[in-house]
């Protein structure tokens, strides 16, 4: 039970790591993207989407650090709930990508 | 785009998202309406920003959340499993419901945010562990539902799923349900992205507002009492709500007219 706590207390500073530095480098990239758009326009647009894009991967990619975390932790069961999440977030976007 | 506007739009985010943040709800509840109401956005470019700004306010609060151990990240995952399906579904029936029952139904849920606060919240008493899990999940579906029918983050149906069904202290279910917020919104959001439904000129703006508020909600949240904010939620909730019930009737009192 120990070294569960202890394992699971290792994956929430990865988690807070990988959030707090994402939504930074997302914000950055949107921030620098409106700048942009003042002066050149559509350029601008571009990078603020590719900032939007970075916003909606980050979830995503946090239950992929979970998902990996929990295999490598042998915890087979969170491992596949956690894989069974990001099925369902990548349906979303090919069921989205087809209706476009 | 004129620059004015986006200062609007930042400001807007920046101010919803900060008092969003300090009761662990998500900006979105605020952000489409003011939107719709006073920025004559059309609804689904409403949606499509706010869920980006869902996304932003919890992913940039989450940090000192975890750190604080607050943050059940396995009951998130778990719980995740419903909230995505409900997303997912909501998806598809975003496209078919007519624009003025989405405004009924987010007056619906206005008032039933109104009514929770109303209610106050109380830390269920006894053991804190999870209790009623099927019921917990049914709850969480409909909160991923309504996340991608509505573009918000559902802490309306997933507080009573935290504190009813599941019976976890607030902090730690506040935590909780702002960790899942994100994942839940992401998993509409990727849809509503791959169809070309997220305007960049609004979303951007959005986001950006919402991290600076986010970021200024966590901080306050660990040190102001929830009583004291509790009263001016649920005056913005119910005017929020009056509005929002007007338009679903083609009403709208505010701002120049349609």
């Amino acid at each position: 039970m120990n070294a569960t706590a202890a394992v699971s207390g290792q994956l929430e500073n990865l988690l807070g790591k990988l959030l707090h530095y994402g939504t930074l480098a997302a914000s950055a990239i949107i921030a620098l993207g409106l700048a942009l758009s003042v002066a050149a326009g559509a350029l601008g647009m571009g990078v603020a989407t590719a900032g939007i894009a970075l916003f909606i991967l980050l979830p995503a990619l946090r239950v992929a650090v979970m998902l990996v975390f929990f295999l490598r932790a042998r915890d087979y069961r969170y491992g596949a709930i956690a894989a069974l999440v990001l099925l369902i977030i990548s349906i979303s976007f090919f069921v989205g990508t087809r209706q476009a | 785009m004129p620059i004015g506007l986006e200062l609007w739009l930042f400001g807007v985010a920046l101010g919803t998202s900060m008092l969003g943040g300090v009761l662990g709800m998500a900006s979105g509840i605020f952000i489409v309406p003011v939107l719709t109401m006073f920025g004559r956005v059309d609804i689904h470019t409403a949606i499509g920003a706010s869920l980006v700004s869902v996304i932003a306010c919890s992913c940039g609060s989450a940090a000192p959340f975890l750190k604080e151990r607050l943050t059940n990240i396995r009951l998130a995952i778990l719980l995740e499993t419903a909230t995505t399906s409900g997303a997912l579904c909501g998806v598809f029936l975003a496209g078919l419901i007519p624009t003025h029952y989405l405004y009924l139904l987010f007056a619906v849920i206005l008032l039933l945010s109104a009514q929770q606060m109303l209610a106050r919240r109380k830390d269920p008493e006894g053991s804190s562990s999870i209790q009623r899990l099927p019921l917990g999940m049914t709850l969480m579906y409909g909160a991923g539902l309504i996340s991608a029918l509505l573009g918000i983050g559902s802490g309306v149906l997933k507080i009573p799923a935290m504190d009813t069904a599941l019976r976890l202290p607030i902090k730690v279910s506040s935590a909780t349900s702002n960790f899942m917020i994100g994942v839940t919104a992401a998993a509409s959001a990727a849809a509503y992205f791959a169809r070309g439904e997220i305007v960049t000129s609004v979303a951007a703006p959005i986001a950006l507002g919402s991290v600076a508020g986010a970021v200024l909600g966590a901080h306050i949240l660990m040190n102001v009492p929830n009583e004291k904010l509790r009263l001016m939620f649920i005056g913005i909730l119910g005017l929020l709500a009056a509005q929002m019930l007007l338009a679903a009737f083609g009403i709208n009192l505010i701002g120049p007219r349609s």
